[in-house]
């Protein structure tokens, strides 16, 4: 058996259980390829083509009807996992363990859209990156300092002196600059700039103990999910895959149309979108100025 | 290598830590120089802050201190005024060049040696300041606000729960921080400087306790001194509010946020912006401030920030401003999310960073402290201690110390609970009144600790040892011995490194203390900065309760005395305090509790009572709903109706009575209303101002000859001082000391009477300048036998003080002794615009380190608009009546002798007398020699005046040919300012007068004195004659608890230096040496005065007993 064997991904985890992100993931866009779809629809078929067969999606109970409608094409492969209480993202995965199964799994946020210049599927990199370094790695993204704010973000040195990989020392949630640069700072990161969570992870199976663990300490509070990850890396080999790749965060104000229009010049509507843009800004000034 | 330079990069203590002194005593004018040229080549190729700050100040002894005073040093005028323009601009190393090329082409010259310890000084302090700042910029936690230069890449959020208002209330919660304020149980000596911190980091150790105050009496129970309250508010705006200061603004765009000076609101300014709500990268953005608060706390958003500071005024040497800034700067902090948490204490890291953003502040608001001065932030007792710099530190490799000390807190198991109490229970604290600028005693501090000078480094070595025993006893509780040993500290190091760290009224309150209460008595505790404001006096605590009483009383008795002859700004009081055992502490407010302090809606709610309801935001109906409210039911808020009434009924009674006495003294003092509206008028029409004081350019100014001044340095014939001594013998002489000023350089305009202010500890005693003149004239009278008569002169701001001194030393007339009241005073004015554009921009001014530039610029404009709307060139009359008039100038001075009748009661008791020495009160060294008064008998000049070689700070004028004319000539008469750079002699203001030729010049002889319309008309007919000086003088104005504002005011003078210009009185010049000539202008001067030697030489010239 060799290594990628072992460290076999076939299960898919996105949260959208968030009281801000319910329906989010049912926004539609016009994908690469022309077609109209969910940006939950683009994200599944992303895993499906890594791979990975199974796809369990955290959601509130009450929207389990509405999912189900909207995601009939993946019948079979589509477990959804209801999150009774809102009692935050850790306590979201933390709902997944039975599906889990005490698998490595790839992790996605529901309300995220992840692309490329070149239409290459984001995920895999972390997959394979997992999978040769046999631990829990998340993709990561150099992010300004004005930015942090925004994203969970890691302390870390690198890792054997691969250019992309690090190993991860801290992990803190949307964290003030005074912080980070006590800190946050990352040999060789541009001033101002730290590593912030990309959105796409491979956990480990010991990730659920700690979850359980902290869970159980306090069973009525919030589960953050930044704490467990933060003990996963001082417990356990876990490291991150710097990546050039984009995200989009649909929940953000523009957030979707950013998305689509990072979508459409993707693909064969490259220029037609071009265009059209130009053509708007040329009226618009030609306008103003009569 | 030079011997200094060894001593400077030797890796030995013993080495090290020489007295340069020891060192330089015995050398040549060669070997000093050669030093120099290794110092000089050293400081320039090296890198080390410490290495370099300590070449520049030898360098600066070198000059200051020996090869001025080396008779192979010449004068004359050599510095070009290029030089004095580098100088003022802060270019050091351009004027360093520049003076080290003219000694090298001219040989050693007091003008260059002078001007060249100056510059490496300034240049000393430049660099250590430079550093202080880089290393606050760079202090990780603080590098991010000087990279976010735009609103949009600001990085912080308002925390959620801060932006959510409370749906029943209708108000947003308001985050309030408690603060203790610090005291320094140790003192050690001001090691809490940064520099100290930085180079000697195991000599810097304070311990300092957080406590909790209230005026003894006037409060029930101890509080954190301190409050920052912080609310989001509906309007896009940034409010801050000082309730203390009574001071409100409304921000609207971020370039007003950084202008420090325009309000009394800089302080939270300062904390606005180093807590990074915007930035410090921000400045210079003339951008609305909304842009920022969109995404900082949401559209339409902004906040508010309120600082209240409980009854403690000003000069307390607790660190309240510092500790008010870090209050604010946390309250900040907890808003945006930047500390763990909402509320509550604050972990050691937080505690860090509100340390050194507090320093960040108070560098951008031209303010400085200590490093300890943060220490209320942490709980308890604690013990603050230096930091050698490690790998990483951004002071590595520059300096030996880190910028921020650390800070190790004393538990119970280290003090115990009983100690503290007991310390509680003996410690009395008091705020004596005085409120003084610490800044020239913390230059002195560093100066002293970089020279190594061998009784001050002894002291620091005590100090530190003191240290260590003082931290041992409060272990083992020992609070009586604490008590003596807080007071050897102060007897011992604090007053060998500092002499003016202690004053006539510190050593009267001790020495009372131990009269009255014995062995009760168990020690005065010097608490910080200068002695006179925040003290601390240790007693058995079965006496406590009475010792508190009888201080306050002591303390106002003493005042009452002495508030003529020192600096006070407030009546003292005692506090009762406890030791705050949480540091800096957080408390969230929501709903009906989220109300700001009862002095906040005195201030704010009248403004909101005055609109329609109509005209209310909504948020703001609903305050006022809930004030309603809370005022019926709430605590201190039921205090709130009657303090409202307070404020809104208009206080004009009190103005008016002000205006009232102002005129009464007016009527009292001499004031011709004719002669100042004719000065109004002129000065309104531009006929007189500033820029007509000068000359024409057409005047030619040049250096007299040097065979045209008696050298009177070196040896005059014997037959000269025997002339001098037989004419004392006869009593020919009599002394005049022109004592009418109020010495607004020495007190920076307080106000008190310079004559009286016990400057110096003279054989173990403070003696102020006129003991120090008596006591001369005591020895020159005993010499030859006869009591030589003294006349000091005095205006209506010191006549009566003075009248009162001597009366309490039972001298008089009788004794020879003389006062001769003024007979002429000023109102002051409005200066007008282009008087004060004129003074600032047209003459030259002493460029200030970049932030202090700053808001010194920014005040320039908030003045002429003061001024404005005050009326230019009308009266200045919004001031204590003592501060709104002047004196006219010292030329009056001499005719008042003959106006007010006193040369003629001097000649009724001695018809001998035949000359004057007239000097002025801070010519300490100017005696009545017999040798000088030989010199002007010898000469046969109706005056002679005493000239002294110019140095680079002897700025104002001196002896020059005006077309051809040898006279004095005032700075301000000169064409420009670069003329008085050819002049090698400055005026002393000593003059040798022969009275019948006084007397002939003003058209009178000794038999016309008894005859008043006579006299008068001969004085007017002179003082046609004579110019009149418009000046610009800055004036202190004294409000709420010791705070003061300062204002420039229009004020004209004739001076005395004129009558040298008049071709029938035949006037000398005599060449003096500079400890006879020199004149204390500035208290900063005090240091160099005691170390170069002229201490002990006025000491020399005077009999005390």
């Amino acid at each position: 058996m060799n290594r990628m064997e072992t460290w076999k991904i076939d299960k898919a985890l996105i949260t959208s259980a968030g009281p801000d992100q319910r329906t989010l993931p049912l926004q539609t866009l016009i994908d690469k390829n022309r077609k109209k779809r969910t940006v939950l629809e683009i994200q599944i078929d992303e895993i499906l083509s890594a791979g990975i067969d199974r796809v369990g999606l955290v959601i509130h109970p009450e929207d389990e009807d509405l999912f189900r409608k909207h995601l009939q094409v993946y019948a079979g492969k589509m477990q959804f996992i209801p999150q009774n209480e809102p009692l935050g993202y850790g306590h979201a995965i933390l709902c997944a363990t039975e599906f889990l199964g005490g698998e490595p799994f790839l992790h996605l946020v529901g309300d995220h859209l992840f692309l490329n210049q070149t239409g290459d599927n984001v995920a895999l990199r972390v997959i394979h990156a997992a999978q040769e370094q046999q631990c829990a790695v998340s993709g990561v993204q150099q992010t300004r300092e004005s930015l942090i704010g925004n994203f969970g973000t890691i302390g870390a040195e690198r890792f054997q002196a691969a250019s992309d990989l690090f190993r991860i020392t801290k992990v803190v949630e949307k964290p003030v600059p005074s912080f980070a640069e006590h800190h946050l700072l990352v040999p060789g990161m541009r001033t101002g700039h730290y590593l912030c969570f990309f959105g796409v992870h491979v956990f480990s199976p010991a990730l659920l103990p700690i979850l359980q663990k902290q869970y159980q300490e306090a069973p009525t509070a919030r589960l953050g999910l930044s704490d467990a990850l933060h003990e996963l890396a001082r417990t356990t080999k876990y490291l991150a895959l710097e990546s050039n790749d984009w995200r989009f965060d649909i929940g953000q104000d523009y957030g979707l149309l950013k998305a689509q229009i990072a979508l459409s010049l993707t693909g064969p509507d490259r220029d037609f979108l071009l265009t059209e843009l130009l053509q708007f800004f040329l009226e618009r000034e030609k306008r103003n100025n009569d | 290598m030079g011997i200094l330079v060894n001593i400077i990069t030797s890796g030995k203590p013993e080495v090290r830590d020489q007295a340069i002194e020891n060192i330089c005593a015995g050398m040549t004018a060669a070997e000093l120089l050669g030093e120099c040229g290794e110092l000089e080549l050293f400081r320039k190729n090296n890198r080390n802050l410490y290495h370099k700050v300590r070449a520049l100040f030898f360098l600066y002894v070198i000059h200051r201190y020996y090869l001025l005073f080396l008779p192979e040093t010449g004068s004359g005028a050599l510095v070009p005024f290029s030089v004095w323009e580098h100088i003022l601009n802060r270019r050091f190393e351009e004027a360093i060049a520049c003076l080290l090329e003219i000694q090298q082409l001219k040989g050693l010259n007091q003008g260059v040696s002078s001007a060249l310890a100056d510059a490496y000084r300034k240049l000393g302090f430049q660099t250590l300041t430079e550093q202080v700042q880089q290393s606050v910029r760079s202090t990780t936690g603080n590098n991010w606000m000087f990279r976010v230069g735009h609103p949009l890449d600001h990085p912080l959020v308002f925390r959620k729960e801060m932006v959510t208002k409370d749906e029943i209330a209708g108000t947003y919660p308001v985050i309030r921080e408690a603060t203790p304020v610090r005291m320094d149980l140790s003192h050690s000596c001001w090691s809490d400087i940064f520099f100290l911190g930085m180079d000697f980091p195991e000599g810097a150790r304070v311990l300092n306790i957080s406590v909790d105050l209230c005026i003894s009496g006037e409060e029930e129970t101890p509080v954190p001194p301190v409050e920052a309250c912080l609310r989001v508010i509906d309007e896009p705006v940034i409010r801050l509010v000082s309730t203390d200061l009574e001071s409100m603004v409304t921000i609207t765009n971020i370039a007003s946020l950084f202008n420090f000076a325009e309000d009394y609101l800089g302080l939270l300014k300062a904390a606005v912006i180093a807590s990074g709500l915007v930035p410090p990268g921000m400045e210079g953005l003339n951008m609305p401030v909304s842009l920022v608060l969109d995404r900082l706390v949401g559209p339409g958003l902004g906040f508010e920030l309120v600082s209240q500071v409980n009854n403690i005024p000003k000069g307390s040497r607790l660190a309240v401003s510092t500790t008010l800034l870090a209050s604010l700067i946390t309250a900040c902090m907890r808003a945006s999310r930047q500390t763990r948490h909402i509320s509550g204490g604050l972990i050691e890291e937080e505690r860090r960073l509100v340390a050194s953003r507090a320093i960040l502040g108070e560098w951008l608001g031209g303010s400085g402290g200590g490093w300890q001065d943060s220490g209320g932030v942490w709980p308890g007792i604690k013990i603050i201690s230096g930091e050698k710099a490690h790998p990483g530190d951004p002071e590595f490799g520059i300096s030996i110390g880190r910028l921020l000390p650390t800070h190790k807190i004393l538990h119970f198991e280290d003090v115990s609970g009983e100690t503290r109490e007991n310390l509680q229970n003996s410690l009395v604290v008091v705020h004596g009144g005085m409120a003084q600028n610490v800044g020239p005693i913390l230059e002195m501090v560093t100066e002293k600790y970089l020279l190594r000078s061998e009784k001050e480094w002894k002291a620091r070595r005590t100090a530190m040892a003191i240290f260590d025993e003082l931290a041992g006893l409060l272990k083992e509780g020992d609070i009586r011995k604490l008590g003596e040993l807080t007071q050897r500290n102060f007897d011992g190091p604090v007053s060998t490194i500092i002499p003016a760290v202690t004053n006539a009224y510190t050593e009267s309150l001790i020495a009372s203390s131990k009269e009255k209460f014995g062995s009760a008595f168990w020690g005065f505790w010097m608490m910080g900065g200068m002695s006179g404001g925040g003290m601390g006096f240790i007693f058995d605590p079965k006496v406590k309760n009475e010792a508190k009483e009888w201080l306050l009383h002591t303390m106002l008795r003493e005042k009452k005395r002495l508030e003529k002859a020192l600096p006070f700004a407030m009546d003292p009081v005692v506090y009762d305090f406890r030791i705050n055992e949480k540091g800096t502490t957080g408390t969230l407010m929501k709903g009906e509790e989220a109300l700001m302090p009862l002095k906040y809606y005195t201030l704010v709610a009248p403004l909101l009572l005055k609109k329609e309801m109509t005209q209310l935001s909504p948020g703001s109906r609903k305050e006022l709903e809930l004030l309603g409210k809370v005022s019926r039911t709430r605590g201190m808020y039921k205090q709130l109706m009657s303090e409202l009434f307070v404020r809104m009924v208009p206080q004009q009674f009190q103005k008016n009575e002000r205006l009232l006495t102002l005129s009464e003294l007016l009527d009292a003092t001499g004031f011709s209303k004719t002669m100042h509206e004719e000065i109004k008028a002129e000065l309104k029409a531009g006929r007189i101002g500033l820029a007509r004081n000068r000359l024409p350019v057409s005047v030619k100014i040049t250096d007299p000859q040097s065979e045209e001044v008696i050298r009177a340095v070196s040896s005059r014939p014997e037959v000269e001082k025997r002339a001098g001594e037989e004419a004392l013998r006869k009593r020919e002489l009599a002394i005049v000391t022109l004592a009418g000023g109020v010495g607004s350089r020495w007190s920076q305009g307080a106000g008190i009477v310079k004559a009286l202010h016990p400057f110096y500890r003279f054989s173990g005693t403070h003696r102020n300048f006129l003991d120090v003149h008596l006591a001369k004239n005591r020895k020159i009278s005993r010499e030859y036998g006869e009591p030589v008569q003294h006349v000091f002169t005095t205006s209506y701001l010191t006549h009566s003080a003075m009248a009162q001194y001597l009366a309490s030393t039972g001298s008089g007339e009788k004794d020879g002794l003389f006062l001769s009241p003024g007979r002429f005073v000023g109102l002051r004015l409005h200066p007008m615009e282009r008087d004060l554009r004129f003074y600032w921009n047209e003459m030259s001014h002493q460029v200030l380190d970049q932030q202090k530039q700053k808001m010194a610029e920014n005040l320039q404009n908030t003045l002429i608009n003061w001024t404005r709307q005050m009326g230019e060139g009308d009266d200045y009359t919004d001031n204590e009546p003592e501060q709104c008039i002047h004196p006219v100038g010292h030329w009056f001075e001499i005719p008042n002798l003959l106006l007010n009748g006193t040369l003629q009661r001097m000649l009724r008791q001695n018809p001998n007398l035949r000359y004057l020495m007239v000097h002025n009160v801070d010519t300490l060294g100017a005696t009545a020699d017999p040798a000088m008064l030989g010199l002007h008998l010898a000469s046969g000049h109706h005056m002679t005046v005493e000239v002294i070689s110019r140095w680079m700070d002897d700025r104002g004028g001196g002896l020059a040919r005006v077309n051809g004319l040898l006279r004095l000539v005032e700075g301000l008469a000169l064409p420009d300012e670069e003329a008085e750079f050819n002049l090698s002699y400055y005026n002393t203001n000593t003059f040798w007068i022969t009275v019948d030729e006084l007397l002939r010049v003003f058209g009178l002889s000794r038999n016309d004195l008894d005859n008043p319309s006579l006299v008068t008309a001969g004085i007017l007919e002179m003082s046609r004659s004579m110019p009149s000086y418009i000046t610009i003088k800055e004036v202190k104005k004294r409000w709420g608890k010791g705070q003061e504002d300062i204002f420039p005011v229009t004020q004209f003078e004739k001076l005395w230096g004129d009558m040298t210009a008049l071709p029938d009185f035949r006037t000398g010049y005599a060449e003096v040496p500079r400890r006879r000539g020199q004149q204390l202008k500035e208290i900063a001067q005090l240091d160099g005065w005691i170390k170069d030697g002229s201490a002990e030489y006025v000491n020399g010239l005077c009999s005390w007993e």
